[in-house]
């Protein structure tokens, strides 16, 4: 059981992962959390769906559209609802309300356009579950971690090497700093939403086909958030351990206490980190912190 | 002066009708029907009143009952209790000796304030919730509120029974949803009996309304290798853990209750669910009400709106055999026969009625099964 409940756990932790980098890549460059990233993930699943179910592409060009989709979306929801408080130099609580706003407001536009109806992939492996000595996992979830991890190791290599990754990590830095040394700020700022976007389609895609597709799935981002916090904000290799911690910990919580007390026990979790780590595992920022 | 007579005659008039009641024409038998004929019930509602007076037409073109003829009045409810109160008073004053519906739990515990203190038996037709003929507060049984569906967790009786003698199977788990009480409720009963027929409960998990992923407590019951995973909640939970349960490579057989019977349920649960077993109020293909769903189509062109009009009918049934046993259209005798109601044969089997609760005593279910992709009737179940 031992073994069983760690596989499950880091199964679910690799979502919790993805989702929290989307998450932290945010917060590192403007300083607050984007709740309305839940509904990006969530409109990347049924963009996923109507490319992959309704209009017959394969899997691999599902996500590929997927990816676009929600990066389009991200990238329009900064341009929209965040880069005019930007101008305006507004506090970061300006930015968490209105990011809130953006994410009722984009739940309620799917309820009232496509439905509260459940949608499903079909199933995309013949045989849906690896098994050695008694300890299985689903197809499903050894291709998410793959793909997760290649995304997350690739944006890695991306912020590392190349040119515009230095002047992102700049800007997570010293936003003005950075943009008096020559970079344009706003194209930085629509690029890191896009690539957020990209990452919320991956998980919108893996969440629906793991679950099911509807207006609220993007509910479950709210551990994802706590993953990025305990990782601490702001940082990516953060955001992958906190989310695999978070993970890992709750199936462990669900397993040998009860299920019924596991949120319990992940937020107490939460407030104790901060009490003794403020700004979590990997954290740099004190003041920001939410 | 002439102001007060004015107000005094509709009165009077009103307080006998009242007070002759049934008895006033005495050709009839006048019957009053609560049902929700506008509003989002209605999908139900209507089904239900067009049953009932198809199947009244017949019982008259037989010659009626004692004689005379029935004849049905039926008012909308709305599916609103309040509303509902206002259908109550005015069937009341219509001279209705006993009322069939409503098909809803909140209507009906509003109306039985009018039916009590009116002495006016109502037979409920799918209001499921226990305090319908129960009043909580007090713990007594209605002496006019009835129903012809089973409640809720009897369905938890049902699956156990069927997994414990017709399946021959030994162990069962148990995942329930803590958050809702239809779900602990069938999950008790379904223990209950379970271990009464012998059984050995293995496992016996809850989750938390919302939940999506069930792998950490489905990997805890997967060590105990139960035979069946009983799984009382909706459609969109029970495919989730199916399809979960698949993932760790367990294949316990899946059973649950009437949340499951939605068209979502096959396409949500993937491969998973074939064979899977759940226990339903009604079904279209029980054989059992072939000749009616025939008459149904025929004269309606579609077909019945699954269970209220069985549930009518059955209603009906018991409200004519009282008339034949008391030999007259009384409302407190006819609520006082309705008690007594033994083995009374209906449109969906057999019914007798607890004096205790009013409920019906071992309704017959029904047991569908997944079977090639679709949804299918097994077999009624009459629980011993």
């Amino acid at each position: 059981m031992f073994t069983q409940t760690l596989l499950t756990g880091l199964a679910i932790g690799g979502i919790y992962a993805l989702m929290a980098v989307g998450y932290s890549l945010v917060f590192s460059i403007l300083n607050f959390s984007n709740f309305a990233y839940g509904s990006i993930i969530m409109l990347g699943a049924y963009i996923g769906y109507y490319a992959m179910v309704r209009m017959g592409m394969p899997i691999g060009l599902a996500i590929a559209v997927s990816i676009v989709g929600s990066g389009l979306l991200c990238w329009l929801n900064e341009r929209l609802a965040y880069a005019p408080l930007r101008k305006r130099k507004a506090s970061s609580l300006f930015f968490m309300i209105s990011a809130m706003g953006t994410s009722i407001f984009l739940e309620n536009l799917v309820y009232a356009t496509i439905g509260a109806r459940f949608y499903n992939f079909p199933e995309l492996f013949a045989k849906s579950n690896l098994e050695f000595r008694g300890i299985s996992i689903g197809v499903l979830d050894v291709f998410a971690m793959v793909f997760s991890f290649v995304a997350i190791y690739g944006l890695n290599l991306f912020l590392q090497k190349s040119r515009t990754g230095i002047a992102i990590r700049a800007a997570s830095y010293d936003i003005e700093v950075c943009s008096l040394n020559g970079v344009n700020i706003a194209a930085l700022i629509g690029l890191v939403f896009g690539l957020a976007g990209a990452l919320a389609g991956i998980s919108g895609m893996f969440l629906g086909m793991k679950y099911i597709v509807y207006p609220t799935m993007g509910w479950i981002t709210n551990k994802a958030y706590i993953a990025a916090v305990i990782g601490g904000l702001g940082s990516l290799p953060g955001a992958v351990v906190g989310g695999v911690l978070l993970g890992v910990l709750e199936t462990f919580v669900s397993a040998y206490v009860s299920s019924v007390v596991r949120d319990v026990f992940s937020f107490s979790l939460l407030v104790l980190l901060l009490m003794v780590m403020p700004t979590g595992l990997f954290g740099r920022f004190l003041e920001e912190k939410v | 002066m002439t102001f007060k007579y004015r107000t005094m005659i509709p009165l009077a008039v009103a307080l006998s009708v009242a007070l002759v009641g049934c008895k006033k024409e005495a050709d009839v038998i006048k019957l009053g029907q609560a049902v929700a004929l506008t509003g989002d019930n209605s999908i139900w509602g209507t089904p239900e009143k067009n049953a009932l007076e198809m199947e009244i037409a017949k019982i008259n073109e037989k010659g009626g009952v004692l004689g005379k003829k029935i004849t049905l009045t039926a008012y909308d409810t709305r599916g609103d209790a309040t509303e509902g109160v206002n259908v109550a008073k005015r069937l009341i004053s219509d001279g209705v000796c006993a009322i069939i519906g409503p098909g809803q739990s909140g209507v009906s515990i509003a109306m039985s304030s009018v039916t009590e203190a009116a002495k006016v038996p109502f037979i409920a037709t799918t209001a499921t919730n226990p305090k319908v003929t129960v009043d909580d507060k007090t713990g007594q049984v209605r002496k006019y509120a009835f129903r012809t569906c089973f409640i809720d967790p009897f369905q938890g009786t049902v699956a156990a029974q069927f997994a414990a003698k017709d399946l021959k199977l030994k162990t069962a788990a148990v995942i329930y949803d803590v958050g809702s009480d239809y779900s602990s409720f069938l999950g008790k009963y379904f223990t209950a009996e379970f271990e009464k027929q012998g059984g050995k409960l293995v496992g016996n998990e809850a989750f938390r309304s919302g939940e999506l992923d069930f792998r950490a407590i489905l990997g805890k019951i997967k060590g105990s290798k139960p035979d069946i995973l009983f799984i009382p909640t909706q459609q969109k939970e029970a495919s989730l853990i199916i399809k979960q349960s698949a993932d760790l490579g367990m294949k316990p057989v899946f059973m649950g209750g009437d949340g499951w019977a939605s068209p979502d349920l096959i396409p949500l649960a993937g491969p998973a669910v074939e064979g899977a077993y759940f226990v339903n109020i009604a079904s279209l293909e029980d054989p059992d009400i072939q000749s009616f769903v025939k008459d149904y189509k025929a004269k309606f062109g579609v077909d019945p709106v699954m269970p209220n009009p069985i549930m009518a009918i059955d209603a009906l049934y018991a409200i004519i055999d009282a008339i034949q046993k008391t030999n007259g259209t009384d409302s407190a005798k006819i609520a006082a026969q309705l008690e007594l109601t033994k083995d009374l044969p209906v449109l969906s089997g057999k019914l007798s009625i607890d004096p205790a609760t009013h409920n019906p005593l071992n309704k017959p279910a029904v047991i569908q099964q997944v079977k090639d992709g679709k949804i299918v009737f097994k077999m009624k179940y009459v629980t011993q």
